[in-house]
Parts: C-alpha cells; structure tokens; sequence
C-alpha cells in the first residue's frame, strides 16, 4: 500500500523518531565499532593505535574463534531443530484439544514472557549440581551432572535454557500455520486412505513448510545474536571455552578480557553475518515458499 | 441388493444436541439421490456420517449389505467431493487424483492408467501438471471430481460441489455431472440447498427439516403431491402460496364467496395452497378473488406478480401469481384471479401434512 503525502516534509517527520533511535541506538554504535576494529587500544582507553587489519588477520588465524565459530553453529542449529521440533509437536497436540484448548494454548505461550537472563537463571537452578532437582534426579538414575565440569553437559544446558523460550514463540507460528490448514483437506486425504501419519508427513508437514522456514531463520538468528543473557545467566561461556559462543566472545574478550581491538573486528564480523541472514530472509521469505 | 441402506440413522453430539433423530433410506444401485434442505437441517452431517467423517450415533449404515458403522473413511469404498475441493495444494492434478490410488498400494503403472483414462474423460490431460493454484474454479471442480472417479467406488457422496461456482458454470457443471453418472452408473448422494440443482439432478430427492425426512420422492411427486408445508414452500420458484383457511361443515372457507365441498376434510384449520403457475388471470366479474399488485418482476419469458388477495373477511395475505411470457401491470391494480380446483393442495394447519383428497 502506497500513501500520497501532499507536504514533502510530513514523512520524513514522521519517520524521524524511529530514524533517531536507529541513528542513536545502531549506527553510532556500530560505527564505532568498525573505526574500533582498525585500532589496537589499551586496557584503560587512554591510547590509541591504528593497525589496520591485523584485529581481523589475528581473528581469523585464531583457533579460539574457530572453536566459538564451531561452538556457535553446534548450538545455533540444536538451538532452532530443537525448538522446532518441539513446537511442532505440542502445537500438533494443541491443535487436536477441544475442550480447554485456550488453557492450554495460554500456558504454552507463557514462557515467551520470561526474560532471558531469568530463563537462564530458572534452568541454572534447576541443573544446579549440588542443589538442583534436575541435576540431583540425573545423579539419583547414576547420571553425574555437573556443567561447571563437563562441556557437553554445559552446551546441553545452554541448548535447554535457550530452546525453551523459544518453543513459545514457534508453538504460535506452528498452531496459526495448522489452523489455516482446512479440515476438509485431512479430511480428503483420510477417505483417500492416508492414516494419521501418512497425513501429517504428506499433507501437514509440507503445507507447513513457508512457517517452518520462515522460524528456521528466525531461529537461528535468535540463537546466534539473542541468547547472550541466557548463556551469561548459566554458564558463563565455560567450562573452558565450551559455551562461548561468537557473541559472547565479543563481550568476554571486550569487557572481561579488555581486548577491545578484537572485541570490535569480531562484531564487525557478526555485522556481516546478521546482513546474510538479513538478505537471505527478505530473498525467501518475503517471496514465502509459494505452491 | 440394495446398494446403499441407512436404517434408522441418527445423530446426537456429545452435548445432547439430537441433529438428526432417525432416518431410513433405501438407495438402489446407479441411483442418484438428493439430500435437499436448508441450512442447519442435517444434510451435511447425514452426508459425512455416510463418509464416516461423523459418528453415527443409533441405527446401521449398510454399504453393498455389508455393515460400516465403525469402519474408517477409507475402508467404505466411497469418494467424497467437498464444497471447497479440498484439493492437495501441494500436488499437482496428476498426484491429487493418483494419492489415493497409492495410498492403497495400487502399481504406479495401473495408477497412471486409470488417471489417464479419467482425465481424458474430463478433459484433464493438458492439466496434469499443474497444480490447484494454477487452475480456474470450474477445473478444480473436475480435477475434485476426477479424483473420485479414478477410484471406482462403491459410491459418491457430493457435498454442495458447485455452490462457488458462477451461476452459468453451475448449469454447465451440473448437467456434466448428470451425464457422469448416467455413464458410470455408481451410486450417488448429493448434498444441496438450491432446489433447481435437487430437481434436475436427483432420481430421488430427500427433503430434510431440522434433521427428519419431510418427503422422499421422485422431483416430479415433490412437485406435484408435496406431502407438508415444508415441502411445498421448498420445491418450486417462486414458492407455493399458502393461505390459512377454514373447513367449515365440510366446506372450505377460503373467506371468499367460492365455497367448495371437501368431505374428507376432518381437521377444521386448514392451509390452502397453490402454485404461482397454476393460477390464471380472468376478468373481476369472472374471478374466483381478487388480486392487488405490488410489484412486477419481468424476466422477459415469465412475469412475476407480486400482490395480497382480498378476501371477504379482510384479511389479505400475500400472494404471487406467474404468468408465462411479458405482461404489463401496473401498482395497485386490481386483478381478478381464478384458482382451478385441480391445482389445489390442502394441509392440515396443525400437523402441516397434505391432506389427500
């Protein structure tokens, strides 16, 4: 929809508080982070000195980045598949409810609520391994739990804390995207002798997939970018460099480390990845997957 | 043997709503039979529940003699049109009418037979590729329809097909699948609310009120003996005038001078009716009532009049008179109507059923 401004003037006004906040807010900043990218500075931000790429060149010859590179996409994709795959399943199971079903649909939304750092905090306690229920029943059934040790209990918890809130989230896509499904079309396909399972792998499932993707992506950009205060919240990015991922890094290596050189070569490299994701999503999901 | 028997068929949902108290219907094989109602009157639940679609809740479903009350959609050997298609949106027209031939584990060879030979027979074949979306209503119709046909069922269940459809595609649609029929002789019920689609389609119509049988007949008896009010009003276009009366010492009393002698009439009031096309215009002096107009519909090879009758007790219920080819009439003449006594049909006001003469 197209609107026809008499005055030239009154757009731009009216696009002006959402411009100042982009212009405060996201491009200063990463401005500055792209100038700070080209300088190496000390701890104590007194002096300055450019170096050219040699942040970048020092990065990317780094195999402490590749390993949070690795790290990312190990939870990034266990992160948007489990997610997935969850949602689907209880939207699947919500969408047959009849009595009760906004309870029910209600109660699957409330974790979106949650702020992340509390996500991360509930999870924290509930794995802790002295004290946690989860952790103590693991230990009860002669599972030693312990992610202050163990990386790949770590990375589990991490998955669990950040998966969680975002099952809410998928669960509305999924549970909107079976609702458009007409009735008559299961219906159809079951006088057609297609069994439940046989309905919902050849009818469901691919006329689900423009929502599937569309939160794939979503998914993936939430677990690279958005799930910095659930990992700081649980496990701090440890043991070791096992939870680290490439955006917890930037802040590790910027604020506890004080590498600031780095710290920004490595957000102007997130930059880059965020503008893929971003043109991927205009690409193919503006476009949606058509039939 | 009988090919398709409901005996007794009910339904009752879960929080005590009784949809459909009970219905026996027997429908012989090649029939083609009608369920004709208006909204709300369990046509479409009578439908399903034959699809297994619907629980059936008191009474037997009996498909070729065998019982299917509890079988599952698919193991009734029937092929169902829905209102909207229901086409698979990701398929193309080839896959939409072969997945229920593989879904039953037929060889790919024979499926691409039979939908060949089906898609020929509707004019399908340059279509095969493409998917829904790419079609045009009426062929989605056909590819619907083709992908009932290529299975060969026992029996087709219809549910209003061309209810969104254009009026003329509707005509052209309708007389095809008259035609399909005749061709394949396979048993068929047919959901709708338009009369004219029940009338010309149907051996047999079923005329359904709130979830009962008012009739079941020929298009021709429903027309001719409707068997209650309901069906009178139902069946036919413009629909039949019913006027309140009173039989009175055997006579009935239609508040006008004609009195006539109706013995076998017991009830004392009485619904007089009569047909818009039965009724012939004659002058004042000559008519059996007269007639105010209100309004004219000229469609050029009909006129529809519009107007109250005036009876002698100064009631004046409204009344419509059709009159074959294009007259003119002007508001608030008066016309003077003759009601020949062979067109008429008497209802008991009570009871609302057609009293016999």
């Amino acid at each position: 929809m197209s609107v026809y401004f008499p005055q030239k003037y009154l757009p731009y006004l009216l696009l002006l508080p959402q411009l100042l906040v982009t212009a405060v807010f996201f491009l200063w900043p990463a401005g500055q982070a792209v100038e700070q990218a080209f300088y190496q500075e000390d701890a104590f931000g007194l002096s300055r000195e450019f170096v050219g790429l040699d942040n970048f060149i020092e990065l990317f010859t780094s195999p402490e980045y590749f390993a949070s590179l690795l790290t990312t996409m190990v939870f990034s994709f266990s992160v948007a598949f489990l997610g997935l795959a969850v949602a689907l399943w209880l939207a699947v199971m919500a969408d047959r409810v009849i009595r009760g079903a906004m309870v029910y649909q209600t109660l699957l939304i409330w974790p979106y609520a949650v702020a992340p750092a509390l996500a991360g905090v509930l999870w924290w306690i509930l794995f802790d391994p002295s004290m946690g229920p989860v952790a103590l029943a693991l230990d009860a059934i002669g599972l030693d739990w312990n992610h202050f040790v163990n990386g790949d209990q770590a990375m589990i918890l991490v998955v669990i804390s950040a998966t969680w809130k975002q099952i809410s989230y998928n669960f509305l896509f999924f549970l909107a995207g079976l609702q458009a499904i007409p009735r008559s079309l299961l219906e159809a396909a079951a006088i057609d002798g297609a069994g439940p399972s046989k309905r919902f792998w050849g009818i469901v499932f691919p006329l689900l997939s423009p929502t599937t993707f569309f939160l794939l992506v979503v998914n993936l950009v939430y677990a690279f970018f958005d799930t910095f205060g659930v990992i700081d919240a649980t496990t701090q990015g440890g043991p070791g460099q096992s939870t680290t991922t490439m955006v917890y890094k930037v802040f590790n290596d910027g604020f506890v480390g004080l590498d600031l050189g780095s710290s920004a070569a490595q957000s102007v490299v997130l930059m880059v990845i965020v503008a893929l994701m971003t043109v991927i999503q205009f690409r193919y999901i503006e476009r949606k997957v058509q039939y | 043997m009988s090919d398709l028997v409901l005996q007794n068929i009910g339904k009752t949902y879960s929080n005590g709503y009784q949809a459909i108290p009970s219905i026996d219907l027997t429908i012989e094989e090649g029939e083609f039979i009608v369920l004709v109602g208006p909204s709300g009157c369990g046509k479409s639940t009578l439908l399903r529940m034959v699809a297994g679609l619907e629980g059936i809740s008191q009474g037997e479903l009996l498909i070729k003699g065998d019982q299917v009350n509890n079988k599952e959609p698919a193991d009734r050997d029937i092929a169902m049109v829905f209102q909207n298609y229901a086409l698979y949106p990701h398929m193309t027209v080839y896959d939409n009418m072969a997945y229920g031939l593989k879904n039953r584990g037929v060889a790919k060879a024979e499926i691409a037979t039979k939908v060949s030979a089906v898609a020929q027979m509707l004019g399908l074949e340059e279509l095969l590729t493409r998917r829904p979306k790419q079609l045009s209503g009426g062929q989605r119709q056909r590819v619907a329809m083709g992908r009932a046909m290529v299975r060969d069922p026992k029996v087709f269940l219809f549910d209003e097909p061309l209810s969104n459809l254009d009026a003329k595609l509707r005509v052209q649609m309708r007389v095809e699948i008259r035609e399909l029929q005749r061709k394949l002789g396979t048993t068929t019920l047919y959901v709708t609310h338009d009369q004219v689609e029940a009338m010309t389609l149907a051996d047999r119509l079923v005329v359904l009120n709130k979830g009962h049988a008012e009739q079941i007949g020929t298009p021709m008896e429903l027309y001719l003996r409707p068997a209650s009010t309901f069906v009178a009003e139902f069946i036919g276009s413009p629909s039949m005038n019913l006027i309140p009366s009173r039989v009175e010492q055997g006579k009935l009393q239609l508040s006008v001078d004609i009195q006539l002698d109706c013995p076998h009439v017991s009830a004392q009031s009485v619904m007089f009716g009569i047909r818009p096309e039965h009724v012939d215009i004659s002058p004042l002096d000559q008519a059996d009532v007269p007639f105010i107009v209100k309004a004219v519909e000229a469609l050029g090879a009909e006129t529809l009049v519009h107007g109250v009758l005036q009876l002698g007790d100064g009631n004046t219920p409204a009344f419509i008179v059709r009159v074959a080819g294009h007259h003119h009439f002007e508001g608030g003449e008066t016309l003077g109507l003759t009601l020949p006594s062979q067109a008429w049909h008497l209802f008991d006001a009570q009871t609302t059923k057609r009293i016999e003469a």
